[in-house]
């Protein structure tokens, strides 16, 4: 469901990319970032990116580029050094806090809108009829059957529930059933 | 994280990783280590050092399982490693579950959705005990015999194919129903219930699943391909 985010980090300088690298893992690990030395180097995949992060240099030789995405595009800068049409700047020695703090908002709101939103959580009137049915045992096949649906749409409703419910097995299921009244205790046992 | 090493007091790598001390008792290795270090210590419980540390560094780091070393030990190591996680989940681990569980229902004042859980782990533990009743009586020592009969006689003919117990990429029914019932209990918890034996139990079912990844890490990746490594051998 959650697409990895992207983050490419387009500096020449290595120590520079794994100190980006660390610090992304570290504190955004959902995003997976990727190293180039150069724009040329990923010219062709560009726009897969969520994010990106240069270097002040490289960002003046491809300015064009960096434009068009600049409230995507972080530039490293040292102090008082920005290059002209200000972007997002992260300062390459402010300390591991700052960094974060510049990082975050950005990073951490791009993710919520990945979340699936709060109403979508509840079970919909079919995904509890196939609910009732994985309970009382019923194969997919069955389920299929007796819901006059196909094959198909019962797997894609039992994938929905799992994402809606975080539970994979039937006996979880079961439980949830009972506890919310879908389907009686007795109707188990028997 | 950075590896356990030979040369290290295993005090020091305990008292940094207390989550290692079952993992110890299970191979005999009890507390009172003194200043000894993991070699001394593999020495006097007559243990293959190298396959403590791969089995210690692959239950610290998830990320780290080194196949090709693990699969250069001997069959019997590993069934024995295994064997003795099995014994544990059963005399240990399972039961302090349950024990937790126990006054974690009893003193929730009557909460009808934990009984559920009560009864959600019972058909967990089952299942649990019905896969080890299976690996000591079935399995394990299939693949025992096999690795015995090449050693005596590569040309023997193995016997006609032995259903293995879970194919390798299935997602492992054990690691599902635990990751549930915690799951569970995170997410869907309702009515009166005591906090501090309801997280004794989550913590209970916790280290229990990580345990277990490790275990179906080694049965899934390293004993099976062993296993139908030396059935292809046995075939003529």
């Amino acid at each position: 469901m959650n697409r990895n985010r992207q983050i490419a980090i387009i500096i020449p300088d290595t120590l520079q990319q794994l100190g980006l690298q660390c610090l992304l893992s570290e504190y955004f690990p959902l995003y997976r970032p990727c190293c180039f030395s150069s724009l040329e180097q990923f010219s062709h995949a560009a726009d897969t990116f969520d994010f990106y992060i240069t270097d002040a240099d490289s960002y003046l030789v491809s300015l064009e580029f960096f434009l068009l995405r600049r409230n995507r595009t972080f530039v490293i800068v040292r102090e008082g050094v920005a290059p002209a049409p200000a972007p997002l700047l992260l300062p390459a020695r402010a300390t591991m806090e700052t960094l974060i703090e510049t990082l975050q908002p950005l990073l951490t709101a791009e993710n919520t809108t990945l979340l699936p939103a709060e109403g979508s959580k509840e079970l919909s009137s079919r995904e509890i009829d196939v609910l009732q049915e994985i309970v009382r045992g019923s194969t997919n096949r069955e389920i299929a059957e007796h819901l006059s649906i196909s094959l198909n749409t019962v797997l894609s409703h039992r994938k929905n529930i799992t994402a809606k419910l975080g539970i994979k097995t039937v006996s979880g299921l079961t439980f949830y059933a009972i506890m919310n009244g879908i389907i009686s205790g007795e109707e188990i046992d028997s | 994280m950075p590896l356990v090493s030979s040369n290290m007091q295993m005090s020091e790598v305990v008292e940094a990783h207390t989550s290692l001390i079952p993992v110890l008792n299970r191979l005999g290795i009890r507390l009172g280590l003194g200043d000894r270090t993991v070699a001394d210590i593999c020495t006097e419980h007559q243990l293959d050092t190298d396959f403590l540390l791969t089995v210690l560094n692959t239950f610290l780091n998830e990320e780290y399982f080194p196949e090709r070393k693990l699969r250069t030990f001997h069959l019997s190591q590993i069934i024995d490693y295994l064997t003795k996680t099995n014994r544990y989940y059963e005399r240990y681990q399972l039961p302090n579950i349950e024990r937790h569980l126990r006054s974690f229902l009893s003193m929730s004042g009557g909460n009808p959705s934990l009984a559920l859980i009560g009864r959600f782990f019972e058909s967990f533990k089952e299942t649990f005990l019905r896969r080890i009743g299976k690996d000591d009586g079935e399995w394990f020592p299939y693949c025992l015999e096999l690795s015995r009969r090449l050693a005596t006689n590569p040309d023997v003919d193995a016997e006609k194919g032995f259903s293995l117990p879970s194919p390798e990429n299935a997602e492992d029914q054990i690691e599902a129903l635990l990751a549930d019932m915690k799951s569970i209990m995170i997410k869907h918890l309702s009515g009166e219930y005591n906090d501090n034996l309801c997280y004794a139990v989550i913590f209970a079912i916790s280290s229990l699943e990580k345990d277990v990844k490790q275990h179906n890490r080694i049965r899934y990746r390293i004993l099976l391909p062993m296993v139908a490594a030396m059935e292809s051998l046995c075939r003529p």
